[in-house]
């Protein structure tokens, strides 16, 4: 049997057709067939619909009432329209709010795969002791927020908590890391990096693991440098991981509330406050549940369109 | 290729959207979804058990007494009480999704302002009944002065007090030797008292402005407080711009300008602070009641200092009158009644065991040697409590709109303004008037 003949029949039978052909069925057959397949597919499907609605479409619903209503927690209070949105929309400390988180998602994204894409392909080497380095790497997105961001706290918010007693050691003065707004805004987004790169060098790691190491075998052979091979191979062999992630982070830092709350509280004077921080302390603090929940329905918004467009790159890419 | 599709089938557009959407919906979810509303223990709605929730109002051991006190109780009736604590984090959440579930508690302690809130929505059972009772047993003369006054609304007593959150300017002695000054008594030996403890290394007035830390909103509107000004005039209207908050917030100003206050003081935590006081950097500024116990020094380096004058004269402090309110629904309002005052009679128990950070409302109690006995508590007694105001100076009754001025964005952002000394007093007053004019309610 020729490969060629080889390959056709196995590709055949990944699509399930038999070496006779496809066959036919009478048409009545194959269309009751159908119909009962459909059903069948309806009454299984039908518990995890019911349960996706209850849990998700109740919450939606409900949230989508208050968000037109100037009620509160307990009481929906009277319809008006679109006014909440327009008040969120002209409100200054909206705009700043996306603009930080904007910020915050770029860089807790591509900080923290960028750490983790490079010691994925550390561990691919063999390290002294690199189990138990993989499971120290681990700690940060094991150990509960709580306890990591009281950490970096006491690591930073008082001029003679260690990091800033360090730089002032160094001659480099003696910086307030939560006290001024661009370093907090720093401090901020590096915890959320050391908090997050596990994550992602777990993903990559997996997705390394899959790719063939006769292929870079076969590179090498043709002469192809270790950074051809980086960009031409790994990269995009990865892509579809590397998406998944990207995505899956995106929504991780824009719905992050407990990294920026606990370590900052949204401060100095809002220069921490993300969207999800600015909607809590609009419904819990200022107890103006519709903005706040109008903030919300727009963040959803905006991250099911961010996705979506990461969706299609995926597809993308599957394609190539 | 078969293997891609193979793949893209296993990976659906609509799954993928679904599973997206569904963690997209988070923020929604974590803005609007009912918290769990945490149930009683006792399940209130039968057999006449009131439900008390309460909440972690110092250590554990605390609710540990307050639980033993509220489950002594037995009603005339047979009834009884169970006892839930509910958590400082996400608490109005909680009462607000309980109550409007119908699972709520029928008496509890709870947010400085919560009474106000839930009675503007018909939930809270005035408590006029239990005033009487209190009047009858003889405990209604045993209030400190002032104290019940700001619950009384026009439609009655909207909850009662049971502990004052008082604030007080508290002051290490060593710091002060060491530096050679004079304890403050109006607003300049405050700036030159500050100025002084600059050249030994402390910080004279220390606050703190970061996650979860209310203490230099307190300091703000205290000033104001103690320049006879306040965020509301008497007849309750919002007035920031008055002149004499003008004064105070240019004084503050002044503080930060000649580094009295700690620049890094506005993302200090409460924990943060107590630090500084601890490690001997805070000279001077306001707090508590029990800060010794609190930032672990009770060495007696650490003492209340005399409350200070106003440029005018005035003299004043801010004190949180905690409260406990009674709900509608309840399995027998009687009971309710019955357990507030007998909740009440028991309360000394608290402070006999010294298991309270904060002032009780009631003399007898001040005058236990377990409270009497500690100098400190005796100078805040006679000194602070009589001049202490409440958040509404300089109107008098306690409102809903309080909740949101508490915490609020609006003055959280002020107090981190001013402590960063960004904005003149004037621009930083307008901002956090127009901040609270958009959340309050008309």
């Amino acid at each position: 049997m020729s490969s060629a003949t080889t390959q056709s029949g196995l590709a055949r039978a990944r699509r399930g057709v038999a070496p006779g052909g496809p066959g036919t069925l009478p048409g009545k057959r194959k269309s009751k067939l159908s119909a009962q397949a459909t059903r069948t597919f309806f009454w299984l499907l039908l518990p995890s619909v019911v349960l996706l609605v209850l849990i998700h479409g109740y919450p939606l619903i409900y949230a989508a009432v208050q968000a037109t209503h100037d009620g509160d927690l307990l009481q929906t209070g009277n319809f008006v329209g679109v006014q909440n949105f327009t008040t969120v929309l002209t409100s200054p400390a909206f705009w700043k709010a996306a603009q930080f988180t904007l910020w915050f998602t770029i860089v807790g994204v591509f900080g923290s795969w960028l750490v983790g894409l490079g010691l994925a392909l550390l561990l691919r080497t063999k390290i002294p002791a690199g189990g138990t380095f993989k499971v120290l790497l681990l700690l940060p997105w094991v150990v509960p927020i709580v306890v990591s961001s009281t950490a970096w706290n006491w690591l930073v918010a008082t001029p003679d908590s260690l990091i800033p007693s360090l730089f002032r050691n160094l001659g480099l003065g003696t910086p307030l890391f939560l006290a001024d707004p661009t370093l907090a805004s720093i401090t901020v987004m590096v915890f959320k990096v050391w908090v997050s790169f596990p994550f992602m060098m777990m993903m990559i790691s997996a997705a390394l693991a899959s790719v063939d190491t006769t292929v870079y075998e076969a590179a090498s052979m043709d002469g192809a440098s270790r950074w051809q091979q980086f960009t031409q191979i790994t990269l995009p062999l990865i892509a579809r991981s590397t998406y998944i992630s990207w995505i899956l982070m995106t929504i991780f830092c824009v719905n992050d509330f407990p990294t920026i709350y606990l370590l900052t509280g949204g401060g100095p004077v809002n220069a921490t406050t993300s969207l999800v921080v600015l909607a809590y302390r609009t419904v819990f603090q200022d107890f103006a549940t519709g903005p706040g929940v109008a903030i919300a329905f727009l963040m959803t918004m905006t991250l099911v369109v961010i996705s979506v467009i990461l969706y299609r790159q995926i597809r993308k890419s599957s394609v190539e | 290729m078969n293997a891609t599709s193979e793949q893209r089938r296993s990976f659906s557009r609509r799954g993928f959207l679904g599973l997206t959407a569904a963690a997209a919906a988070a923020p929604l979810l974590a803005a609007c979804g009912g918290g769990s509303a945490s149930q009683g223990g006792g399940g209130g709605g039968a057999g006449g058990t009131i439900k008390f929730w309460d909440m972690p109002w110092a250590t554990p051991a605390y609710n540990d007494a307050a639980k033993s006190v509220a489950e002594g109780f037995s009603g005339a009736n047979g009834a009884k009480a169970s006892y839930q604590i509910i958590q400082w984090n996400n608490f109005y959440q909680t009462f607000s999704s309980a109550i409007a579930s119908k699972t709520g508690p029928a008496v509890s302690t709870g947010g400085g302002f919560q009474a106000f809130q839930f009675e503007q929505q018909g939930q809270i059972a005035y408590a006029d009944k239990v005033i009487e009772k209190l009047k009858a047993n003889g405990q209604f003369d045993d209030f400190l002065p002032g104290a019940l006054d700001p619950f009384k609304s026009s439609k009655g007593y909207v909850a009662v007090p049971w502990q004052l959150d008082m604030r007080v300017f508290w002051y290490r002695k060593s710091l002060f030797e060491k530096a050679n000054v004079a304890l403050p008594t109006d607003w300049p030996s405050l700036l030159e008292a500050g100025k002084a403890l600059k050249k030994v290394g402390a910080f004279g007035f220390t606050t703190g402005a970061g996650a979860g830390n209310n203490y230099a909103n307190h300091s703000m509107i205290m000033m104001m407080v103690n320049n006879g000004g306040g965020v509301w005039n008497k007849d309750g209207e919002l007035d920031l711009m008055n002149d004499r908050n003008v004064e105070a917030m240019e004084f503050v100003l002044e503080l930060v300008s000649n580094g009295i206050i700690d620049p890094a003081a506005v993302s200090y935590t409460t924990d943060n602070m107590s630090a500084q006081w601890k490690d001997g950097k805070a000279g001077y500024g306001l707090f508590q009641v029990n800060v010794p116990q609190r930032v672990g020094d009770t060495s007696g380096d650490l003492l209340v200092a005399d409350p200070i004058k106003g440029p005018h004269g005035d003299k004043a402090t801010i004190v949180f009158p905690n409260n406990i309110m009674m709900y509608t629904n309840t399995p027998s309002q009687d009971a309710s009644e019955e357990f507030l005052v007998y909740y009440l009679g028991q309360l000394k128990q608290l402070w006999q065991k010294k298991l309270m950070s904060a002032l009780p409302v009631f003399k007898s109690i001040t005058e236990m040697p377990e409270f009497a006995n500690d100098p400190n508590n005796v100078k805040i007694v006679k000194d602070w409590q009589p001049i202490a105001k409440t958040f509404a100076a300089q109107g008098s009754t306690l409102n809903a709109n309080l909740a949101a001025l508490d915490g609020g964005q609006a003055l959280n952002q002020f107090s981190q303004t001013m402590i960063t000394g960004k904005a003149d007093a004037k621009t930083a007053l307008q901002t956090f008037q127009s901040g609270l004019e958009s959340v309050l309610k008309k």
